[in-house]
C-alpha cells in the first residue's frame, strides 16, 4: 500500500515538472514570436527606404549611423536565428506534451491497480 | 528546479517530537523570506544595469572612431539632441560612472543580504535539522 502511495507520489513531482518545464518553453516561444514580428517589421521598413535614406541604430542613448547593407544583414542574420530557435522550441514543446500523456497513464496505472488492490489488503 | 527533501518515515521517527516553533523562530523565518525576496529583485536590477553599462561601454567605443566633425544625435528623456562629440562622450562617461557607483553600491547590498541569510540558515537549521528546508 506505502509502495504505490510512494509511487504515485513520485510519479506526480516528475509530472509536475514536466509541466513547468512546458510552460517556461510556451513562454520563451511566444517571447520569440513578438521579436520575430518586430524584426520583420524592421524588414518592411527597410525594403521601403530610398538609397539617399539613412539609417540609425539606438546603442544606449545614441543614435550611431549604419550602413544599410549592414543594418539589413544584421536584422536578417537576427531572424534567421529567430526562426530556427521557433523550431527548436516546437520540438521541445511536443517532446514535452508526448512525456506528460505518458506520464499521466502512468498515474492511472497505478492508481487502478492500487485500487484493485485495495479491497484484497482490507480483506486480510 | 524545486527539491523537495520530505522526510522519510524512519527520519521522522528518529527526529523524536516535534520541535517548538517559538516566536523568535517564526521571526527568523519570516526574515528569511523577506531576505530572499529582497536577494531576487536586487539580482534583477543587476542584471538590467550589467546589460545598460555594456550597451553604454560599446557606443563609448563606437563613437572612439567617430567623425570629430559628426554631430551626434544624443537621446535626453523623450528627445534627441545634435551634440558636438566631445560634449556626447563626456555626457557617455558620467552615465556611465554614474551606473557603476549604482552597480556596485547593489552589490555591496547584496552581499549584505547573502551573509545574513547564511547567519539565519546555521541558526534555523541548528534548531530544526532536517524538519525545515531553507534551499532557495
Amino acid at each position: 500500500m506505502a509502495d504505490a502511495q510512494a509511487k504515485l507520489q513520485s510519479l506526480s513531482e516528475e509530472f509536475t515538472k514536466l509541466q513547468q518545464d512546458l510552460q517556461e518553453t510556451v513562454q520563451s516561444r511566444q517571447k520569440l514570436e513578438a521579436q520575430k514580428q518586430e524584426n520583420l517589421g524592421v524588414q518592411k521598413e527597410f525594403a521601403k527606404l530610398k538609397d539617399s535614406e539613412t539609417i540609425y541604430k539606438l546603442i544606449g542613448p545614441v543614435l550611431l549611423k549604419q550602413e544599410r547593407p549592414d543594418a539589413e544583414s544584421t536584422v536578417n542574420g537576427r531572424l534567421e536565428f529567430i526562426e530556427k530557435e521557433i523550431s527548436r522550441l516546437e520540438s521541445h514543446i511536443k517532446e514535452m506534451q508526448g512525456k506528460m500523456e505518458k506520464k499521466k497513464g502512468e498515474i492511472i496505472q497505478v492508481q487502478s491497480s492500487a485500487q484493485a488492490a485495495g479491497p484484497q489488503a482490507v480483506k486480510a | 528546479m524545486m527539491s523537495r527533501r520530505m522526510l522519510t518515515k524512519e527520519e521522522e521517527d528518529a527526529m523524536g517530537d516535534e520541535i517548538e516553533v517559538r516566536r523568535e523562530d517564526q521571526d527568523k523565518i519570516n526574515k528569511f523570506s523577506r531576505l530572499h525576496q529582497h536577494e531576487l529583485s536586487i539580482e534583477d536590477e543587476l542584471k538590467a544595469k550589467n546589460k545598460e553599462k555594456e550597451e553604454l561601454d560599446d557606443i563609448t567605443s563606437e563613437l572612439e572612431l567617430a567623425d570629430e566633425d559628426d554631430t551626434v544625435p544624443y537621446k535626453i528623456g523623450d528627445a534627441f539632441f545634435h551634440l558636438q562629440l566631445p560634449q556626447a562622450q563626456e555626457m557617455l562617461g558620467s552615465s556611465t560612472e554614474r551606473l557603476e557607483e549604482e552597480i556596485s553600491e547593489l552589490e555591496d547590498k547584496m552581499g549584505n543580504i547573502r551573509e545574513e541569510m547564511t547567519k539565519l540558515k546555521v541558526e534555523l537549521y541548528a534548531r530544526f535539522g532536517k524538519t525545515i528546508n531553507l534551499e532557495t
